[in-house]
């Protein structure tokens, strides 16, 4: 206690006496800047407290998991609900798999089918495209749950319905994708193309040696974008799929906790299962995400 | 004569770069959109082989469904969640862009809902709005309020905490909107306004706020269509409940469907959703004109 005020009274008066000669404003708004930047840390933080306690709530017992005040830091750590959601029949690793089988096969068709339509839209003119662009632009309206009965009755006559291809094959075309990439290659000056074409080149050279390396960053936007979509994606494996050995992360979740209801702690550690992934490619990629949103969105 | 060549085989090249997208979208979109524009008029149930054309019976049927009108009762609710983010939003975007420092840290921490959350995120606000016991009501009980909400267990509620979580969940998104839309504005604006005395809830109301006015709207309207199109986490916590009371329209769709298989009939009620959708895109058009100042 003693030494605490020695330290302020030594520390304080030097500290201050300069600060507040040369000028108060910059104080003033040193003091401003601090202040809101404490007020929006609160708020930044109060959104990520439910990340914070599913995570929290994973390593705790049963008995804790509902005690107020919230235990942020459990007394000792509990890895046995991680390796209840890791082991077993119904393991996540199996959902895990099934996932990246998914997701990476879906992405990676869609960015590459996208940035090829997207190339034709953009920088071919050719008769009638306009016009089918907007056709184009016209099924973003059209709401999934149109197409679900159909895109089911369909699949169930062609033999893919409950199978992985079920969520592959549409996965391979999004329509927000093409319009992105467009976006994007409206951009390239025109003139990178016609030096080419004198020198000879056509159009399926000029895109992939000239503006598919260009689109780069463009590229990866829209597959992070992509892969966290076909990741989150329950709702087409809910209707499109049947099978346990089938589901994916979403779909293995609701499994979970359909079959351990009273099993807080459990829930918690196959929620952040789920999320895991996620967090790692916002982690990684949350420059190109805010990157590709704001450019699809202000300029589009 | 050479020139027409050249216009053919552009217009050949055209549509071999479209036309395995175009496969896709046909299959994937246009067929099944016309095949559910179909079953619209049918009585298709999936368990009877029998398909009959039974005209407008289906559309008759809705307009007398006390359900439908409920759920799209809550789907005005669930919308209402669209306009409170996106203030919020506007608030939060505002003082990023201003004065704090720790900015890229701030910004990832609104921000990071909106990437990482799909239905396991859900599972998580289930137990935090945990009526007995949850965090949330343990938090207001501490505060002083002896008889908290029952959030998702009760009819009144529900559909209150499923707007908590969207707010929640599209603040992140809005947020980066605006921040992009704040780069634009010019500081010699601002720095003029300061100069002429004006305060900083001035410039940001009579200033800022009418000059992001194309974006707010832009959020508006897309915001409404993706919040229209959702039911993945509603359909995770409360499949509907309790009592119908977090039905909204888009999971109305998928229990017909896929809980009683009445094919012909949840194609009707889809029509109904895409309708709404377009109402929402005229006023688009419509406002885009005479709303918005570029």
């Amino acid at each position: 206690m003693k030494t605490t005020t020695i330290a302020k009274a030594s520390l304080q008066p030097p500290s201050r006496e300069p600060a507040r000669k040369p000028d108060t404003a910059v104080v003033k708004k040193g003091l401003f800047q601090s202040a809101a930047t404490l007020v929006m840390l609160f708020f930044g933080i109060l959104m990520v407290v439910p990340f914070l306690w599913m995570i929290s709530t994973s390593f705790k017992t049963p008995a804790e998991v509902f005690q107020y005040p919230i235990k942020w830091i459990p007394a000792d750590l509990r890895w046995d609900h991680h390796i209840k959601v890791w082991t077993g029949d119904n393991s996540f690793v199996h959902y895990y798999l099934n996932s990246l089988k998914v997701s990476i096969i879906s992405t990676a068709g869609a960015t590459f089918l996208s940035a090829f339509a997207a190339y034709g839209f953009a920088r071919i003119y050719f008769k009638g495209r306009n016009a089918l662009f907007m056709i184009y632009l016209s099924m973003m309206m059209v709401p999934p749950q149109v197409l679900f009965v159909p895109k089911f009755l369909m699949f169930d006559w062609a033999g893919i319905y409950n199978t992985h291809l079920a969520l592959i094959l549409p996965g391979l075309f999004t329509i927000f994708g093409v319009f992105m990439m467009r976006q994007f290659f409206l951009s390239v000056p025109y003139e990178i193309s016609e030096s080419a074409f004198i020198d000879g080149a056509g159009h399926f050279r000029i895109f992939f040696q000239l503006v598919l390396p260009l689109a780069k960053p463009a590229l990866a936007t829209l597959a992070i974008i992509d892969f966290s979509w076909h990741w989150n994606d329950y709702e087409n494996a809910l209707v499109f799929l049947i099978d346990d050995s089938l589901y994916t992360v979403p779909l293995g979740l609701q499994n979970f906790i359909l079959e351990n209801t009273v099993d807080y702690n459990g829930m918690m550690a196959a929620a952040t299962a789920g999320i895991i992934p996620m967090i790692i490619v916002f982690l990684l990629g949350q420059r190109f995400i805010v990157q590709g949103i704001s450019n699809t969105a202000v300029k589009g | 004569m050479k020139m027409n060549n050249w216009m053919r085989r552009q217009s050949m090249l055209g549509y071999l770069f479209i036309g395995p997208n175009m496969l896709g979208v046909l299959l994937f979109f246009v067929i099944p959109a016309l095949y559910s524009f179909y079953l619209m008029f049918t009585d298709y149930k999936f368990m009877n082989p029998e398909v009959s054309f039974v005209g407008l019976d289906n559309i008759k049927r809705l307009f007398q469904d006390e359900l439908f009108y409920l759920s799209l009762k809550n789907t005005v609710i669930f919308l209402l969640s669209v306009p409170v983010s996106i203030g919020l939003a506007f608030l939060v975007a505002v003082v990023l862009n201003g004065a704090v420092y720790m900015k890229k840290l701030l910004r990832a921490l609104f921000f990071m809902p909106y990437i990482t959350s799909g239905v396991a995120i859900a599972f998580v606000w289930m137990l935090l709005f945990q009526p007995q016991q949850g965090p949330i009501n343990g938090f207001l009980r501490a505060i002083g309020f002896s008889n908290p909400p029952g959030w998702l267990s009760t009819t009144e509620t529900s559909m209150l905490a499923i707007d908590i979580i969207w707010i929640w969940f599209m603040l992140g998104y809005n947020m980066i909107i605006y921040l992009a839309a704040l780069q634009e504005i010019s500081s010699e604006l601002l720095e003029a306004a300061r100069m002429d005395g004006a305060k900083r809830w001035q410039i940001i109301r009579s200033i800022v706020w009418p000059l992001v006015s194309p974006t707010t709207f832009l959020l508006l309207i897309t915001g409404l269509i993706m919040t229209i199109k959702t039911f993945g986490i509603i359909q995770a916590i409360t499949q509907g409940g309790p009592g119908n009371s977090t039905t909204i329209l888009s999971l109305f769709v998928y229990q017909n469907a896929f809980r009683y298989y009445d094919m012909g009939y949840a194609a009707t009620i889809s029509w109904a959703l895409f309708a709404l959708i377009l109402v929402i895109t005229m006023i688009q058009w419509w406002g885009q004109k005479r709303w918005v100042h570029y």
